[in-house]
C-alpha cells in the first residue's frame, strides 16, 4: 500500500476511526447495558458478573470479531490507517493515567512493585536462558524470548531483536507465542481475580507482575473494575507496568551483554547508549500528570476537571481496545510452535501463577496510598 | 507461450521445481520476490517500547527483507540454465504475488508450502492466494526449516 503524505494522512485515518468509534459507542450505549440487564445462568448480568464482559473485553472481542470474520483476515485499506492510531490512543490514555497518583503515593508503593517487578523480571530471564538453552534453542532466540516473557511482551520483543541479531521470522512465532498466552490469561484473570476475592491492589499487583503483554494489564485490569479512579485495579496495575517498561533497557542490556559474551565477534555494549535509545519516553508524560496532580493542578478528587479526563481516558482506552482487537488474527497465533513455544508457555504459566500466590501470600488487600 | 509465476522463498526446492517445469512446457519463466512490509502491523501490540525501539526493529526487518532478496534472486539465478526475469515488489506477500498473477496473466503459479517469506511463516500463504486467482497453481512441498536449532540455518532443501 502506497505511504500517503500530509493531509492525506489525516484524511485517510477518519474512515477507520470514524468505524472504531461508532462501534465502541454502540457497545457503551447498547450493548453493555443489555448485558448487565439479562438473565444467563439464573443470574441477572451474569455475563458482565462473572466473564466480566463490560465494555473493555467487549472491545476486544469486537476486534477480533471484525478482523478474522469481517475482515477476513486483513483490516481492509479503507480503515488501515485509522486503526493504525490504535497505539497512538493508548499511550496518550497511559500518560494521563499518571493523573492517578501523587508523588508521595508512587513512593510508597513503587517500593513494593520495584521489588517484586525485578525479582519477577529478571527470575524469568535466567529461567528462559536456562530451559531455552535445554531445548537447543537459537542463542538470539532465546535472548528475544527472556525480553518477552520477562518484561513486557511484544515490546521488549521489539526493543531486543537487533540487539542480539535475532531473525525476524524467529521473532514473529515468538510474538505469536507471547500474544496468544497474554490473550488467554487476559479473558481468564478477572474470572479468577473474583473467585478467589481479590482487592483491587491484589489483583493490579498480580496481572502488572504476571500478564506478559503491557496492554493486556491495561485491559485485564479494567475488565476487572472498569472505573479509572485512584484505587481501582487499573491504578496499582499501571504502577506495575510502568515499573516494568522502566526496566526495559536494563533488560536488553543484561540480555545484549549475556548474547555477545558467547559470540566470537563481541560488540561494545554501552548501557548509556541503550538507555538513551530505548526508554520509553512516554515515561516523562506519565510522571509529569503525576507532579501535575500532586501539586493540585489538575483540580481537586470529584472536580468536574478530574472526572472529564477520566470519561475520556475510559474512551480512549476503549478505542485503542477496539483497534488492538483488530490487530489479533487467530490463524497467525495458531502459527506458533516449536521450542518458543514450549518455552513461553512454560515461563509465562510459572510466573503467571507463582505472581498469584506471591500475591495473595505477600500483599495486603489494601494499599496504603 | 505458457508463462509460470515462481513466488521466491529460500526453498531451492520449489525454484529447481520452477525450472524443470518451464523446461518442459518450454515455458517463460519470471520469479517475484516480494519484501514484506506488513512488520508495522504484526507489532502493533507492541504499546509501550521506546523511543528508538521501534523505529530500530522496523529499520532491522527491513533490512533483512533487503538481505534475503538479494540472496534469494541470486540463488534462482545460479540455477536457472535460462533466460529469466526477477521481479520485486513490496507489500503484503501474498497481495502481492496475487497482484502480479492477474496483472501478468500467468498460467501457473509455482510456490512453496509452507511459504517461508517474511511474516508469511505465521500465514497461510497459498490458501489465500488460492481464493483469489483462477491460474493452476504447483504447491511444492517442503520441510520446515530448522528454524530454532542452535546452529539452524533458514535455507530451505
Amino acid at each position: 500500500m502506497e505511504e500517503k503524505q500530509g493531509m492525506a494522512k489525516v484524511l485517510a485515518i477518519i474512515p477507520g476511526l470514524a468505524f472504531m468509534i461508532l462501534t465502541l459507542f454502540v457497545l457503551r450505549t447498547y450493548v453493555e447495558p443489555w448485558m448487565e440487564n439479562v438473565v444467563v445462568m439464573g443470574q441477572k448480568g451474569w455475563l458482565v458478573k462473572v466473564l466480566s464482559l463490560n465494555y473493555i473485553l467487549l472491545s476486544i472481542l469486537t476486534g477480533m470479531f471484525y478482523r478474522n470474520v469481517i475482515f477476513g483476515g486483513k483490516i481492509p485499506d479503507w480503515a488501515a490507517e485509522g486503526f493504525r492510531t490504535t497505539r497512538l490512543f493508548i499511550k496518550s490514555g497511559v500518560i494521563m493515567l499518571g493523573s492517578l497518583y501523587t508523588i508521595q503515593g508512587l513512593l510508597k508503593v513503587g517500593g513494593i512493585a520495584i521489588t517484586l517487578i525485578f525479582s519477577f523480571v529478571f527470575g524469568t530471564i535466567l529461567f528462559v536462558i536456562w530451559f531455552g538453552g535445554r531445548n537447543k534453542m537459537d542463542r538470539s532466540l532465546i535472548g528475544v524470548m527472556a525480553a518477552s516473557c520477562g518484561v513486557c511482551g511484544v515490546s521488549a520483543a521489539v526493543a531486543t531483536t537487533p540487539a542480539v541479531r535475532a531473525k525476524p521470522a524467529d521473532v514473529a512465532l515468538a510474538i505469536a507465542t507471547i500474544l496468544g498466552f497474554g490473550i488467554f490469561t487476559m479473558f481468564i484473570s478477572p474470572a479468577i481475580g473474583h473467585l478467589l476475592h481479590l482487592s483491587d491492589y491484589q489483583f493490579g499487583a498480580w496481572v502488572g507482575t504476571g500478564i506478559l503483554n503491557s496492554g493486556q494489564v491495561l485491559a485485564t485490569c479494567l475488565a476487572y473494575n472498569p472505573d479509572i479512579a485512584p484505587g481501582t485495579a487499573v491504578a496499582y496495575g499501571e504502577i506495575w507496568n510502568v515499573v516494568r517498561v522502566i526496566s526495559i533497557p536494563f533488560v536488553v542490556f543484561f540480555i545484549t551483554l549475556w548474547y555477545w559474551r558467547s559470540e566470537a565477534q563481541a560488540e561494545h555494549i554501552s548501557l548509556v547508549k541503550i538507555i538513551k535509545e530505548k526508554f520509553p519516553l512516554f515515561i516523562f508524560g506519565f510522571l509529569g500528570m503525576t507532579a501535575l496532580s500532586s501539586f493540585g493542578m489538575l483540580g481537586a478528587e470529584g472536580s468536574e476537571t478530574i472526572h472529564l479526563m477520566r470519561q475520556v481516558m475510559s474512551w480512549i482506552f476503549g478505542l485503542g481496545l477496539v483497534g488492538q482487537g483488530a490487530y489479533i488474527d487467530i490463524r497467525e497465533l495458531k502459527a506458533a510452535g516449536g521450542a518458543p513455544l514450549k518455552v513461553g508457555l512454560a515461563a509465562g504459566a510459572i510466573k503467571y501463577v507463582l505472581a498469584l500466590v506471591v500475591v495473595l501470600l505477600f500483599v495486603a488487600k489494601e494499599a496504603n496510598f | 507461450m505458457m508463462k509460470i509465476l515462481l513466488a521466491l522463498d529460500p526453498s531451492t526446492q520449489t525454484m529447481d521445481e520452477a525450472i524443470k517445469i518451464a523446461t518442459d512446457k518450454q515455458a517463460s519463466l519470471t520469479a517475484l520476490f516480494v519484501l514484506d512490509t506488513t512488520w508495522n502491523d504484526y507489532t502493533a501490540h507492541d504499546w509501550l517500547s521506546g523511543s528508538g525501539s521501534r523505529a530500530d526493529f522496523l529499520e532491522y526487518a527491513r533490512d533483512h527483507e533487503f538481505v534475503s532478496e538479494t540472496e534469494c534472486a541470486a540463488t534462482f539465478r545460479k540455477r536457472c540454465p535460462f533466460q529469466c526475469e526477477v521481479k520485486s515488489a513490496t507489500g503484503r506477500v501474498s497481495d502481492e504475488i496475487t497482484r502480479e498473477l492477474i496483472e501478468g496473466e500467468y498460467d501457473l503459479l509455482v510456490m512453496s508450502h509452507p511459504f517461508r517469506r517474511g511474516l508469511e511463516v505465521v500465514r497461510d500463504t497459498a490458501g489465500k492466494i488460492l481464493k483469489d486467482i483462477t491460474c493452476s497453481v504447483y504447491l511444492v512441498q517442503t520441510n520446515p526449516p530448522a528454524l530454532f536449532s542452535r546452529n539452524g540455518s533458514a535455507s530451505l532443501p
